[in-house]
């Protein structure tokens, strides 16, 4: 069976800021299809990593390629088949919102009306207002209509939802899932790079988490929700307990609480000779991997 | 139907889908011939990547619980299943096995779970005796 060119493969990425290492060896792969996230702490080299892709930036050593293509070499080629959306959006001023999408339509092949007529809708923008007198989160809702009516493959997106209040967020993603997740599924890959993970949660297939410009952790989301556990337990007495290879052991007098990285059997097997009066193992939601993967460094330093 | 996701079980978000649509058919909150909700307002309601509720129902169709009339959507099909009896047995041997190692990590004697069990069964008996008055 012929594998499928991924849609986003970065090998060994570095680039440098003077004597920074803003991205020091980074390597992953997105699939077709594929919601992909992209977490790590301010500064961990998220944004140069997506600049790379879009040709703003060039590589110092290794290879990114989008849709098999190099940005460097094909860029209009690969930007005709993604959209981006950054944090930051900006558009003319003194355009209105039917001027803005009109010229971003110019710039594409392909439009789809219907979705815009649906989308404009459903965000209630104005089409006649100017974009100077939107907020942020109908520029950004603009923005996403802009991404999103051109049916591109790939879908980049930084930070969308930053500053943003929780209603627009929420309608941000159900977008993404409903305007944008129509069609072929295998021509709809989203690229998120965010810290509100939580909202992102139901979203993700799989994800990498960037620290200091490598990865810390790529893995799946099922699978990471099954490997990282949190388990509670409060046993009779404040006995001795070893709990070797947990991530993180707290403890509170008789109550612990330890997070598990592959290893929660074992440690509930110890935690069980001690006849613990309350045991609960619970999975944990990306979010707290993410923070749970700063301890993770440690371990590993 | 109303769906409840916990990101925080463990469990993969298709399979709690695939388990609250079977609950729903075994207890009647599903009735044989209804509609399931369709892929993307579903998805777009819980938040949830549209290839989740994909895969939850493709598991379902496999099962052989929901089939897919094209252009109408996905129904519960009728209680008469086409699994074999040996099937549908390993089926339930797989939810059994799940709680017997549940019982053993909160230390639960095979004597209570088995009681808990017969319990079980009759508050279900009753719940259904009562939907199907």
């Amino acid at each position: 069976m012929k594998t499928e060119t991924p849609v986003i493969e970065i090998q060994s990425l570095v680039r440098r800021y003077g004597k920074h290492d803003a991205v020091d060896g980074l390597s992953l792969n997105v699939g077709a299809g594929k919601c992909y996230g992209f977490f790590g702490r301010n500064g961990a080299g998220k944004t140069t990593t997506i600049k790379c892709l879009l040709n703003l930036l060039r590589p110092d050593s290794g290879n990114v390629r989008v849709f098999g293509l190099d940005p460097r070499k094909d860029e209009v080629a690969i930007k005709s088949r993604l959209a981006y959306v950054p944090d930051m959006v900006a558009f003319y001023p003194w355009m209105s919102v039917r001027e803005t999408l009109e010229y971003l339509a110019s710039f594409r092949r392909n439009w789809n009306e219907d979705i815009e007529k649906d989308l404009l809708n459903r965000f209630q923008l104005d089409a006649t207002k100017k974009t100077s007198s939107l907020s942020k989160g109908q520029r950004t809702q603009l923005a996403l209509i802009g991404a999103i009516c051109p049916e591109p493959e790939l879908l980049v997106l930084d930070e969308p939802t930053s500053g943003l209040d929780p209603i627009v967020r929420r309608e941000f993603i159900e977008t993404v899932i409903g305007a944008y997740q129509s069609g072929d599924p295998s021509r709809r890959t989203v690229f998120v790079s965010t810290h509100l993970i939580s909202e992102f949660e139901g979203l993700i297939d799989e994800f990498t988490i960037i620290e200091q410009g490598r990865e810390l952790l790529t893995m799946g989301a099922d699978n990471a929700r099954d490997r990282f556990k949190k388990i509670r337990a409060r046993l009779p007495q404040e006995s001795k307990v070893t709990l070797a290879g947990a991530l993180s052991v707290k403890r509170n007098g008789r109550e612990l609480e330890i997070l598990a990285n592959g290893n929660s059997e074992q440690l509930l097997a110890e935690l069980k000779s001690h006849l613990p009066e309350e045991l609960k193992v619970e999975a944990l939601s990306l979010e707290e991997i993410f923070v749970a993967s700063g301890i993770l460094k440690k371990a590993n330093a | 139907m109303i769906f409840q996701i916990d990101f925080k079980s463990g469990t993969p978000v298709y399979l709690q889908l695939v388990e609250q649509i079977r609950h729903a058919a075994a207890s009647g909150g599903l009735r044989t011939g209804e509609p399931l909700p369709s892929i993307r307002p579903l998805a777009e309601e819980l938040r949830v990547n549209r290839n989740t509720i994909a895969k939850a129902y493709a598991e379902l169709e496999s099962q052989g619980v929901i089939e897919t009339v094209p252009g109408k959507g996905c129904f519960l099909k009728a209680v008469g299943s086409p699994l074999t009896k040996s099937a549908r047995n390993d089926l339930l041997v797989q939810e059994i096995d799940r709680a017997v190692v549940a019982a053993h990590h909160l230390q639960i004697s095979d004597a209570e779970l088995l009681a808990l069990v017969q319990k079980r069964l009759n508050v279900f008996e009753r719940k259904n005796n009562v939907a199907n008055d």
